[in-house]
């Protein structure tokens, strides 16, 4: 098992024609994933790796019975492009592309929330299921099927979290990469009750950084579940007022700071580990 | 990217909300033109960041000949680190009383909030930190306006009726009309004044552009001009983040997440990171090349590492662009390289045939051991 991104996902590619697109498509193939069709408007009836191109997202679900979607498209166009899967019904929108405006990932949020729609991203590297698929540009070769669930702000991060996993004989059964942009569909909680329900999945592992504060706030949440959940926020020694990057880290006012995090997960019963390397420890401490 | 107060300004009069008259100005002549017309005025330095009054770039004129002389003094002075290119000369508004009215993002939720305060002015964080309570606040939700009642509702919170009220929420209306439009980030008039004819006005005004958005707002250009490092302009030309650090050695990783994670270890290393570089996922060959010498510009850097998955970026272009840059430098740098993920082997061949040492782990932690010891073997 896993979540989000299961057997029955049957995704198609919007932007499948692109340079990136293609490149992506053929990994996505290649790791396993059902990808069965492209979405380009002005492309239809042409192929990609063998995977059939429509101009609409509506006609993919009709004819190839697609139920979610990767998105590989200009960040101009991402907002039409994620509506548009949106009104088609599908259930899971993968957000990749980085540099959305974030009035836009604003109307998205809400309009994936409104119609029940998981909207993973903007500026996401996606998400995946080993041994099933992923939908996204992580390189498949980082990770291992096995039962700890991995939710991650960073995607860069969440592979070298997934290494020190699979060199300790763990695994992962999903990883969720929720997006590094201040404003994202999934809140961590959201990600953290799929885990919690999933009987493949033992434990959670949350890959956080500075600046905002969506990681105290899922301390609340965190404090009743079972699963065990085993922490790590990267950043203790970035200069505060200054942006790392990702557009959401940066410490504010003396808020959202690798301690402020660190305090509020481990008073609600998370395992905060100190460095990437404690994680394996922590959760063996918990599930052997 | 922050617009100069007049440029928000300018914004506000086209939505139909007041401001005192001003006139912008970039030589002392202008000066004191426009102080002949407006009277006695304030000579206001329009660089993109606050806490200007408080660094002496706000002056009283009360003569034409004053506002020149102001105004000759303000010119090319350096303020908060901005060199002054233009200054925006106004009418003196003898405010009654000073609000605050602000429009922001709540992240977390995805919604902008709009806030206001009776107690505007220099004040308003102090204000905000101490009595929070005295800062009314209410979320909008995207995709639809702001209605005037729903703004009399927050405003009133604070004490306000009759014709003061609606005056007020007319301009956060207004204010939000602007939010929308120009895809801010940040709408704040402080202060909104109230004059002694019981006109408000909006005294002040900071506007920050999305940054993403900037491809629809034509009329606002680049922000390259902004940047004040030189280093941090040069990247920005390069297309990726740069913050500059105190330490001495390099970074250049291929996403943030692990950018600062890197930074972390090689601080527990008992070293110091130069500097925060994250490609994002746009990699060729001359980025590359260009961001190896940019890392090593910083005067105090050692060695570099570069941190690198293979996810997005194509690692085999990325790697030929680390040769390139590292074989351009003046003078040879400790390198070392860990890059992982599609096409991780033909990648660590091209680094490995040109000499720089790769590490193939997945803990960036032995990255940075391997450059330390590097490090320690010079100096030894």
């Amino acid at each position: 098992m896993s979540i989000l991104l299961t057997k029955d996902t049957r995704a198609i590619v919007q932007g499948a024609t692109g340079r990136i697109g293609q490149v992506q498509t053929r990994w996505m193939l290649e790791y396993g994933t059902k990808i069965v069709a492209g979405v380009t408007p002005g492309q239809g009836g042409s192929t990609v790796h063998g995977v059939p191109v429509y101009d609409n997202v509506a006609e993919a679900v009709e004819k190839e019975g697609a139920n979610a979607t990767v998105l590989f498209v200009p960040a101009r166009f991402a907002k039409s492009a994620v509506l548009e899967s949106i009104d088609a019904g599908l259930k899971l929108i993968v957000a990749v592309p980085e540099h959305i405006p974030v009035h836009d990932s604003m109307e998205l949020r809400a309009a994936a929330r409104a119609k029940g729609t998981w909207l993973i991203g903007p500026n996401t590297p996606g998400i995946i299921s080993p041994g099933i698929g992923k939908l996204g540009i992580m390189p498949g070769n980082m990770f291992q099927p096995g039962r700890i669930g991995v939710i991650s702000r960073s995607g860069t991060l969440a592979y070298e979290v997934a290494g020190y996993i699979n060199d300790a004989g763990f695994g992962e059964s999903t990883l969720v990469g929720i997006g590094g942009d201040p404003v994202i569909g999934p809140d961590i909680p959201d990600i953290l009750a799929e885990f919690e329900k999933d009987p493949e999945t033992d434990a959670v592992v949350l890959v956080g950084e500075i600046g905002g504060s969506a990681e105290e706030e899922a301390a609340g949440y965190i404090a009743q579940m079972k699963k065990p959940v085993v922490a790590y926020i990267a950043g203790r020694t970035a200069p505060p007022g200054r942006r790392m990057g990702h557009a959401g880290a940066s410490i504010r006012a003396g808020q959202g700071t690798v301690a402020d995090k660190s305090r509020a997960l481990s008073e609600a019963g998370a395992l905060v580990a100190q460095a990437i390397a404690d994680i394996p420890r922590l959760l063996e401490s918990k599930l052997k | 990217m922050r617009l100069l107060e007049y440029q928000g300004k300018e914004i506000l009069r086209r939505h139909g909300v007041a401001t005192p008259q001003g006139l912008v100005a970039t030589t002392p002549e202008q000066a004191r033109e426009a102080a002949v017309k407006l009277g006695p005025a304030v000579v206001k330095v329009q660089i993109p960041t606050g806490g200007r009054g408080k660094a002496g770039g706000i002056k009283v004129a009360d003569s034409p000949e004053e506002a020149a002389q102001r105004a000759a003094e303000l010119l090319g002075a350096t303020i908060k680190g901005f060199e002054v290119e233009t200054l925006l000369v106004e009418e003196k508004a003898a405010l009654e009383q000073e609000l605050y009215l602000g429009i922001t993002i709540a992240n977390r939720h995805g919604v902008a909030v709009l806030m206001f305060c009776a107690s505007g002015g220099m004040d308003i964080e102090e204000v905000a930190a101490k009595t929070p309570e005295l800062v009314h606040k209410m979320e909008i939700p995207p995709g639809r306006k702001l209605e005037e009642y729903e703004a009399r509702n927050l405003i009133r919170k604070a004490g306000f009726t009759g014709k003061t009220l609606v005056q007020i929420a007319t301009i956060a209306t207004k204010l939000y009309q602007c939010f929308c439009e120009y895809d801010l980030v940040v709408a704040e008039i402080n202060p909104l004044g109230i004059l002694a004819d019981g006109r408000v006005v909006a005294a002040d005004c900071k506007m920050e552009v999305d940054d993403n958005a900037l491809f629809r707002h034509s009329e606002f250009g680049s922000d390259g001009d902004q940047i004040r490092d030189p280093l941090a302009r040069e990247a920005k030309d390069i297309g990726v983040t740069y913050v500059k650090l105190d330490g001495d050695i390099g970074i250049i990783a291929s996403g943030a997440g692990l950018g600062m994670n890197t930074m972390d270890l090689i601080q527990e290393k008992g070293h110091r990171p130069a500097n925060f570089l994250e490609t994002g996922g746009g990699i060729t060959r001359e980025l590359m090349r260009r961001a190896v010498q940019l890392v090593a510009k910083h005067e105090q850097v050692r060695g570099i590492i570069v941190n690198l998955y293979g996810g997005v970026n194509p690692l085999v272009a990325a790697a030929e662009g680390v040769v390139d840059g590292v074989e351009a430098l003046p003078e040879r740098l400790p390198v070392v390289v860990k890059a992982l993920g599609n096409q991780q082997e033909e990648a660590q061949a091209v680094l490995k045939a040109a000499g720089i040492p790769v590490v193939n782990s997945v803990r960036t932690e032995d990255a940075v051991a391997e450059l330390v010891r590097q490090l320690e073997g010079r100096s030894a």
